[in-house]
């Protein structure tokens, strides 16, 4: 538009300008004859007359300037707001896809294996799509392929302990048999079979604490939470527990603070944690050590805290104590014994209790086994303490 | 004493339930699984006093077993004896009228203990 309005203001320009000329050439005819007779009166007529034709087009000439000025700014403006429509267009063409790219990686990156993004706009921006899509189908196939894998051995190791079971049962018990007649026995013959049941009693819990963890693992481990109090469990397992530290000369205190609150929680499971932590703080500290067991509210939690001063664990260990098959110092594991699942089951455990576990030592300084449980909301006086404290 | 029907597919456990039952004065019919339970009761006879059924066995498990027992209106008192470690969780059947689950590895004291509960003033 613009463009044309410039061509047609340049062509009716040099139209005007020639109708300039012209008038100055007819003028100047004009001029002559007035020159050669000064009284030819149409003569001074055409000069008058050309002048004014001439102001005329000399004013249509500025109007008409001003015109294609305007037609040309206006052009000009119109140009600019249409490229910046079109640019406006383009960045949103591309940045829609790559919105809907950096969100399905968000997704993808939580956990949502069916992020996928429509593959769309501008070349490159589809085929970026199309490569996260392939990328997603790809983590996609190897996590089912996990997923699997994953339920292949929960099943082999159910199946395994289920398995081994019946014989395990039959060893076990004709092992007891024969201690049932241990009076018919040699000393000798009595250690032998000793040695068998203890065996058979490590067997038990392998199997018990393997498939414990393979429940856990396929989230078939589940508890039945009860308001439960924590102190009377306490003292009752340290009351077990008592007689096989004292064989080593080892004290076990208990110290329950007074008006403990009630947690939810499955009293068996609890007890398994806390046998795990004792069994572990009795068998990894020498004779003679001190062992400890504290309960105490903590804000909103109680706490249960296994406290000894044995060797402590280094920070290399610590690391991953909570981990399978992970075990304090080979020197002592030899007389321990343990199936080194034991923390890592009582870890599930606080975890499937909505609760927290922790570990405090230090080489030489001992060792604090500590998980926490959540209180058991709307007990009656707690509800109105929050209440009271909310206000 | 009590007059048990074990059942097991494993020979070996029969086996030792039976020496350890009898060691302790009950008498002990065995059989080597639900079907021979079925077939053992059906054939009349004077009835068990309990029945300890293994939960899972070849041809017919203790749970069908039992299923058919109290269809057919035996209300002797049944244990279930499971090698999963929490028989409870594994089978979990309603309706059967179990009195008990024994895990294995049996704990024999326990298990004896149930016993004498279960036909305590039947004698």
């Amino acid at each position: 538009m613009a463009v044309l309005g410039v061509a047609r203001f340049i062509e009716q320009r040099q139209d005007f300008e020639d109708a300039i000329a012209r008038t100055y050439r007819v003028e100047m005819q004009a001029r002559e004859r007035l020159a050669r007779n000064p009284a030819a009166r149409g003569a001074r007529a055409t000069v008058l007359r050309q002048a004014a034709e001439r102001r005329r087009l000399q004013e249509r000439i500025s109007d008409d300037t001003r015109d294609t000025a305007l037609l040309v700014a206006g052009g000009l403006l119109a140009g600019l707001a249409g490229a910046l429509l079109l640019y406006g267009g383009v960045i949103a063409s591309m940045r829609r896809p790559l919105e809907d790219l950096v969100e399905a990686a968000g997704r993808l990156a939580s956990g949502d294996r069916s992020a996928r993004v429509a593959v769309g706009g501008f070349a490159e921006t589809a085929t970026l799509g199309r490569a996260f899509n392939e990328m997603a189908d790809e983590l996609e196939r190897e996590a089912s392929q996990r997923d699997q894998l994953d339920r292949l051995k929960d099943e082999f190791v159910l199946t395994a302990s289920h398995e081994l079971r019946s014989p395990l049962t039959s060893v076990q018990g004709f092992a007891e048999l024969l201690m049932m007649e241990r009076d018919k026995l040699t000393p000798k013959q009595v250690e032998t079979v000793e040695i068998i049941l203890d065996n058979c009693r490590h067997l038990v819990r392998l199997l018990n604490d393997l498939l414990d963890l393979a429940r856990s693992d396929a989230g078939r481990l589940v508890i039945k939470p009860e308001p439960t109090d924590l102190g009377p469990l306490v003292e009752d397992v340290a009351r077990s527990m008592r007689a096989r530290c004292e064989a080593r000369g080892q004290t076990l205190a208990v110290e329950v603070e007074p008006g403990l609150p009630q947690v939810a929680a499955e009293p068996a499971r609890i007890r398994q944690i806390l046998v795990n932590l004792l069994t572990n703080a009795h068998e990894y500290s020498p004779e003679g050590a001190s062992i400890e067991v504290k309960a105490r509210a903590v804000d909103a939690e109680v706490e249960i805290a296994v406290i000894d001063d044995g060797p402590g664990i280094p920070p290399e260990q610590l690391e991953h104590i909570f981990d399978r098959f992970v075990r304090g110092d080979a020197g002592l594991t030899q007389r321990v014994g343990g199936t080194g699942l034991g923390l890592a089951i009582a870890k599930s455990l606080v975890d499937l209790h909505g609760g927290t576990i922790a570990v405090r030592s230090r080489v030489g300084e001992g060792s604090t086994f500590s998980f926490r449980l959540p209180v058991l909301a709307a007990s009656g006086a707690q509800a109105g303490e929050e209440a009271a404290e909310a206000r | 004493m009590a007059r048990l029907l074990v059942a097991d597919d494993s020979e070996t456990i029969l086996l030792l339930m039976r020496t350890r039952l009898e060691m302790a004065g009950h008498e002990v019919l065995t059989a080597c699984d639900g079907q021979e339970v079925t077939d053992l009761i059906a054939a009349g006879g004077p009835l068990p006093d309990v029945l300890l059924l293994d939960a899972m066995m070849p041809r017919k498990s203790g749970i069908d077993a039992l299923r058919e027992l109290r269809a057919a209106g035996v209300d002797v008192p049944a244990l279930i004896v499971s090698a999963h470690q929490d028989a409870r969780d594994a089978n979990a059947p309603t309706g059967l009228a179990i009195h008990g689950y024994v895990n294995k590895p049996i704990d024999f004291d326990a298990l004896l203990e149930t016993i004498a509960e279960l036909t305590e003033g039947s004698e």
